[in-house]
């Protein structure tokens, strides 16, 4: 109860702060990439705050945490300034295709914590232990609950996301090149959506591989965004 | 004056064939403690009685007669027994008393170290006489203070140290590994191979947390009705357990048999269109039952004997690692509460003593008055005036030491000294409490020092 209240506060202040932003730069936190990186610390927070609502699969807030800390922190030391981009407000579109997709990061980072747990607990209870690990890590089937449930609704709003950036782009006019670098970390993304949902169509233990997945598409994901954030020289926006 | 003695048996003192005749029902306890306190010097009284301990409180301690009191109602409970009963018995007394009862509360006495339902039983017992219509109280401000006290000690030694963490018998173990792999146990399918006892254990164990669908089977179809219809499950033959094993959840194998019945080869078929759902089996049998390659089967989590007793030595050693970080606790609550019983009765002592010597004051200035008469009322209000001077100075220095001693847990000890020292039993009975000079400032201020035990 006590971490529910005191994540949920902490989501509360953080989207006051980014509310004030918007409210002081006339623009939403998605341009630029300390902005966008304090948006995405923000739909996970709002995702931890969900699973700390579900009992034993609170526990996941142990790997979700970090995250947000990490990109709050990395946000903070770049300083959350405006984007040297003007966001197009006639393209309003483009503000809910970015929310979408960060809030489809937001549920594969659950997916990814859960994940991650999941595995940890198939160690301890493959190596026959129940040391402290093994006591506070979740059953594998709450973990394995959780990481679908994150997986299929990030899929979702991720899919509906890239959908609504298709229309922004036909609407507007905007680049749609597969090598504008983050029209191909978006498709990328997706296709690792794909993978991660996929391996969870065939036989044997899909457990297992669908925690893997989630665990590598996450971190696959994470790298190449800040991979291309720092060699392409297509910066703005959200990128 | 010691607070409080225990008398008792329990399973370090006697196996379970003489406990079980000490044991008393709930119903019992209120009709032996007024018998207890009717007969003898008995002021407060407690009944402790579970499968492994029954044990008689006593307020106040220190008495031979009300420890031999307490033996014989535990013995005419018990009844005959070769050798008697005596044997079986333990008393303890004043400090080591209360000791013992913050031991117990904390599991470190129990069968199984750190255990958690002494600390309920505890105060089950405790309850049970505050229960009681009987006047005064059978729990009073004593033993009030002890039983609270046991049980924070019970609850901060399980939330402040890792003593009850970790599962510590073969049935505990199951049920915490089935509930880190399934999350909720209800409407798992657990099946029995064989008819084993620790088997039956485990099973008891899941059921208790909801686990509905058993199936039990074994080579003697007979043997496997009788398990499962005590067990409220359903019996199958042995030739049907590789249809059953497709749907079972938990497999649990206690066989005798001379050679592993679950085969590699027998489990992929059987598991064959499972969806290789996870699969808990405890193989609890010698020799084997399921063959060790099975383990290496997707989602199947295999457990042995071996895997089972490294896993309760391994929460046992760490249970005992904690032994002395409890007995830090046990030691800070006992002195806390010896502190607060020694400055409970040093007022009363306080007086006592002031009283005496004033008494005695006053009749040596009556004698003297008889050979002084020429004294003016003016002389005679010096001379009366030196003589309680003279008695604050001389006992200035023992008030002041019960004082401290009061504060420094030695104050039990103190009180029984000046007692012995000033004659204090022979006046006491005398004096009304609260008359006299006892009610002087030095009296008074000690009401307002009193040392305070944890408030809880």
């Amino acid at each position: 109860m006590i971490a529910f209240v005191l994540a949920a506060a902490g989501v509360a202040v953080h989207a006051l702060a980014l509310a004030r932003f918007t409210a002081e730069y006339g623009q939403l936190p998605l341009n630029g990439l300390a902005p966008s990186l304090s948006t995405v610390a923000l739909i996970i927070g709002i995702g931890l705050v969900a699973t700390l609502g579900l009992g034993e699969g609170r526990r996941v807030g142990i790997v979700l945490v970090p995250v947000v800390i990490l990109l709050e922190t990395f946000a903070v030391s770049l300083g959350i300034e405006p984007g040297p981009e003007q966001l197009d407000w006639e393209g309003a579109w483009f503000a809910f295709h970015v929310t979408l997709a960060f809030a489809g990061l937001g549920g594969l980072a659950v997916a990814f914590a859960s994940g991650l747990l999941y595995l940890v607990q198939l160690h301890e209870l493959n190596t026959k232990r129940m040391g402290r690990l093994f006591q506070f890590t979740p059953p594998l089937t709450t973990l394995d609950r959780l990481g679908r449930t994150g997986l299929v609704a990030g899929f979702t709003t991720f899919t509906l996301g890239l959908v609504l950036a298709w229309l922004w782009t036909i609407n507007f006019g905007q680049s749609s090149d597969l090598w504008n670098a983050k029209v191909f970390w978006a498709i990328m993304s997706w296709l690792i959506f794909v993978a991660a949902l996929g391996v969870r169509a065939g036989g044997g233990v899909k457990e297992r591989r669908s925690a893997l997945a989630s665990v590598v598409g996450f971190s696959v994901i994470v790298v190449s965004y800040l991979g291309l954030r720092l060699v392409s020289s297509q910066g703005g926006f959200f990128l | 004056m010691s607070p409080v003695s225990v008398v008792g048996v329990s399973h370090l003192t006697a196996p379970v064939e003489i406990r079980e005749r000490f044991a008393f029902a709930p119903t019992e306890a209120e009709a032996v403690l007024s018998g207890l306190r009717a007969g003898f010097e008995v002021q407060e009284a407690v009944l402790l009685s579970t499968c492994n301990r029954t044990e008689i409180y006593v307020c106040p301690g220190g008495s031979e007669r009300v420890q031999e009191a307490a033996e014989r109602v535990l013995s005419e409970k018990a009844g005959e027994v070769v050798g008697g009963t005596r044997q079986y018995l333990y008393r303890h007394d004043g400090e080591a008393s209360v000791r013992h009862l913050y031991r117990v509360a904390g599991g470190l006495d129990s069968l199984v170290l750190g255990e958690a339902e002494i600390q309920g039983q505890v105060k089950d017992a405790y309850e049970l006489v505050g229960r009681s219509p009987a006047t005064p109280a059978l729990a009073g401000p004593v033993l009030h203070r002890l039983f609270q006290s046991a049980l924070s000690v019970g609850g901060r030694i399980r939330s402040t140290t890792p003593i009850g963490e970790g599962a510590a018998s073969v049935a505990s173990v199951a049920v915490e590994l089935a509930r880190k792999i399934f999350g909720g146990l209800e409407g798992r399918q657990v099946m029995i191979l064989g008819a084993g006892s620790t088997a039956e254990l485990v099973v008891e164990a899941l059921g208790r947390d909801g686990i509905r669908g058993l199936v039990v089977s074994n080579r003697t179809y007979e043997r496997a009705s009788e398990l499962a219809s005590r067990l409220s499950g359903r019996a199958v033959h042995f030739d049907e357990m590789p249809f059953e094993l497709a749907k079972t959840d938990i497999l649990i194998a206690s066989t005798a048999a001379p050679h592993p019945l679950v085969t590699g080869d027998g489990f992929r078929h059987a598991r064959e269109g499972s969806q290789s759902a996870p699969l808990l089996i405890l193989d609890l049998a010698i020799p084997r039952d399921v063959e060790p390659e099975v383990g290496n089967e997707a989602n199947v989590f295999l457990y042995n004997v071996d895997h089972l007793h490294e896993i309760l030595d391994d929460n046992l050693l760490k249970r005992r690692r904690s032994v002395p970080e409890a007995e830090a606790i046990v030691e800070e609550y006992a002195r806390d509460f010896l502190h607060w019983y020694g400055a409970r009765g040093v007022v009363p002592v306080i007086r006592s003593l002031r009283g005496r010597w004033d008494d005695v004051r006053q009749g040596e200035l009556d004698r003297l008055w008889q050979k002084l008469s020429h004294l003016s009322a003016d002389d005679r209000d010096l001379v009366e005036a030196f003589s309680k001077q003279l008695l604050n100075k001389l006992l200035h220095d023992p008030t002041k030491r019960l004082k401290e001693g009061a504060g420094n847990g030695r104050g039990v000890e103190f009180i029984d000294a000046v007692r012995y020292l000033h004659d204090l039993e022979a006046v006491e009975g005398d004096r009304s409490e609260g008359s006299g000079p006892g009610d002087d400032e030095e009296v008074e201020g000690i009401e307002m020092d009193l040392p305070r035990a944890n408030d809880e």
